[in-house]
């Protein structure tokens, strides 16, 4: 089985790419080291002990990092795969359904009215969980919204989808560039790290509580490709293939919600990922979600822990932020495949 | 097997169908005629399960829909619809491996892989299976469809064929071959027992394959019946306003049906006052 090789080879893939990341950096931890830290923190016993050094910066930097950019690269790769399946366009993206602006929106209004806040609810949440969960928070208001607005009675319009998403995502611009006009010199620094995307803050209690929302949408996601596929037909035709459609439509809107809500709360924008990585996956094995779905969970993991590996190391000391690189290396990868795609199909339209 | 009493659909404020009652029965094809927006589609769609109707009864094998999920449907009904917007590249085999997908959870059985296998080949179009669907010409694609419904369909034992095919214009981007390949195969599903309703345009398809007819027009049901009843020269003109003959010879057991127009003997088009 072909289908199975790739998915086999992406998992290998996955696994080689985290422990060379987690090697990597200021302070270089050969593969050998990384192997025997995890045998050892599995309670097995290594002779020698690894290096303390060395153990600390794997198992409180590296490791909730890799881990971090895994799961976010992950969900944002899932729930890119499962929206273009809803939307039957390649092209659809978390963006189009308001996800992505309701959270940066809301993660405006923290940076910006943090100073105003009443101080027990400081206390209660620290700065930056106060952020993620803000920002989650407006990303799920936001897809509800858009989701409300476009349903009539207990239809949901896929187009009408589509423009309410447009349209509340006008606004909720429109609502950042007035924040951001009254915003002082330190508030716009940090507006604009935010939307270039960074897992700098990673932590095994963000990584912990992205965990949930991310593995959820991949275990869940999948079981709803055939479903996906006989969509494709189109509406009725699904219908008539025993799919109940309400209940897809709420099922890919609701898990991919909480996949991007949950990626862009803990990292900030990060683009690309959600389109490039279905898209490179199509023009490999075709368009079965059966397939598609979890490969694009394995190789937006990939693709994200490399670009943060990239990111990190770089500029070192400094930072690239990771909306950059997945940008800069996206763009031009999918440039390409648009047009091996175009000389594939010899001028032949498709859609 | 399919019985609809007094159906009346509204679309909006416009009515469709009037008060429409008819039948499909088990073991018979029957042919669903009328002019363009005669409301043939609208009544497929009904009995199909996908619309519900504003007022009216339906009942598959004496149980009413609304008593029957989705799912359970699907594997005793399939459509095949006339419009296919594949948006995405799916291989053929794909496609007609999601008329499987109401018969298994995960992965298919190796039943479900030959049931596919067979249904490609009963309409010749296995040796598209590697291909794309959107590659395909109009008249190719509709018959990897046909497969998909075929395979949705396709009896597992003996007495699994309580099934119903209701086929919208399947052979309208087909040559005449397919056309005919195609209609023989809706022919021999029947004849294993499937309840099959098909909509046609072309009057000598329908004299030549149907069992049945239904004839529309603006929303009401005309005429219904077996085919020879109902394939007469003044229901043909009611329905479609239009002057035919319906010639009968020796050769053929079915009624030949020549437009008026292309007699020799000229005559006046007669033309109905609404």
């Amino acid at each position: 089985m072909q289908t199975r090789w790739i998915r086999i080879s992406l998992l290998l893939l996955l696994l080689v790419v985290m422990v060379l990341a987690a090697g990597i950096g200021a302070m270089k931890i050969p593969v050998p080291e990384v192997l025997r830290i995890l045998a050892y923190k599995a309670g097995i016993s290594v002779h020698p002990l690894p290096d303390v050094a060395m153990m600390n910066v794997f198992w409180e930097l590296r490791l909730p990092r890799v881990l971090m950019a895994v799961m976010i690269g992950g969900g944002l790769a899932i729930a890119g795969a499962s929206l273009q399946g809803l939307f039957r366009n390649p092209l659809a993206d978390p963006m189009l359904i308001g996800i992505s602006s309701g959270a940066s929106l809301a993660a405006v209004l923290v940076i910006v009215l943090y100073s105003f806040l009443p101080a027990f609810l400081l206390n209660w949440l620290p700065r930056y969980y106060l952020l993620n969960v803000v920002t989650f928070a407006g990303a799920c208001a936001c897809s509800l919204l858009v989701f409300r607005l476009s349903t009539t009675g207990n239809r949901t319009a896929v187009a009408s989808l589509l423009l309410a998403g447009l349209a509340i995502t006008a606004l909720c611009n429109a609502f950042i560039g007035l924040i951001t006009y009254t915003a002082n010199d330190e508030e716009l620094r940090n507006i604009t790290f935010w939307s270039l995307g960074s897992l700098g803050g990673a932590s095994w209690r963000i990584t912990g509580a992205l965990a949930p929302f991310i593995i959820l949408p991949v275990i869940v996601l999948p079981v709803l490709s055939k479903s996906l596929n006989a969509y494709s037909l189109g509406e009725t035709e699904a219908h008539y293939l025993g799919v109940n459609v309400r209940r897809l439509k709420i099922g890919i809107l609701a898990l991919s919600t909480l996949a991007v809500g949950a990626a862009v709360a803990s990292a900030g924008m990060i683009g690309f990922v959600g389109l490039v990585v279905p898209h490179i996956l199509r023009s490999v094995t075709g368009t079965d979600h059966r397939q598609l779905l979890f490969n694009s969970a394995v190789l937006g993991a990939i693709l994200l822990t490399l670009a943060d590996t990239v990111g990190r190391t770089i500029i070192a000391p400094a930072e690239l932020p990771i909306g950059i690189v997945t940008a800069l290396i996206g763009t031009p990868v999918f440039i390409t495949l648009l047009l091996k795609q175009r000389k594939k199909l010899g001028g032949l339209e498709t859609a | 097997m399919i019985r609809a009493g007094n159906i009346t659909y509204l679309a909006g404020k416009q009515k469709i169908l009037h008060d429409v009652s008819c039948f499909v029965e088990k073991g018979k094809v029957t042919v669903l005629l009328g002019s363009n927006g005669a409301g043939k589609s609208t009544l497929l769609k009904i009995l199909a399960g996908a619309l519900s109707p504003a007022s009216g009864t339906l009942a598959w094998k004496g149980k009413p829909y609304s008593a029957i999920s989705v799912a359970a449907f699907a594997r005793e009904r399939a459509v095949l619809t006339q419009h296919y917007g594949v948006s995405m590249p799916f291989r053929c085999s794909e496609i007609v491996l999601m008329g499987r997908y109401p018969h298994f959870t995960g992965n298919p059985s190796k039943q479900d892989l030959q049931i596919v296998e067979e249904a490609m080949r009963e309409l010749q179009v296995d040796v598209f299976a590697d291909r794309y669907f959107q590659s395909l010409s109009g008249g190719e694609q509709q018959r990897v469809q046909m497969a998909r419904v075929l395979a949705q369909l396709w009896p597992t034992h003996e007495n699994d064929t309580e099934k119903f095919m209701l086929l919208d214009e399947p052979v309208s981007s087909m040559d005449c071959l397919y056309q005919q390949k195609s209609l023989q195969t809706a022919r021999r599903m029947a004849a294993r027992g499937f309840a099959v309703l098909v909509v046609l345009h072309d009057l000598n398809l329908a004299a030549q394959y149907a069992d049945e007819v239904i004839l529309l027009r603006k929303g009401r049901l005309i005429a219904s019946g077996d085919c020879k009843t109902v394939l007469q020269a003044s229901l043909i003109r009611e329905a479609y306003d239009y002057e035919v003959e319906v010639v009968y010879h020796d050769d053929f057991h079915f009624p030949l049906i020549v437009p008026a127009a292309h007699k020799k003997q000229t005559f006046l088009l007669q033309t109905k006052t609404a």
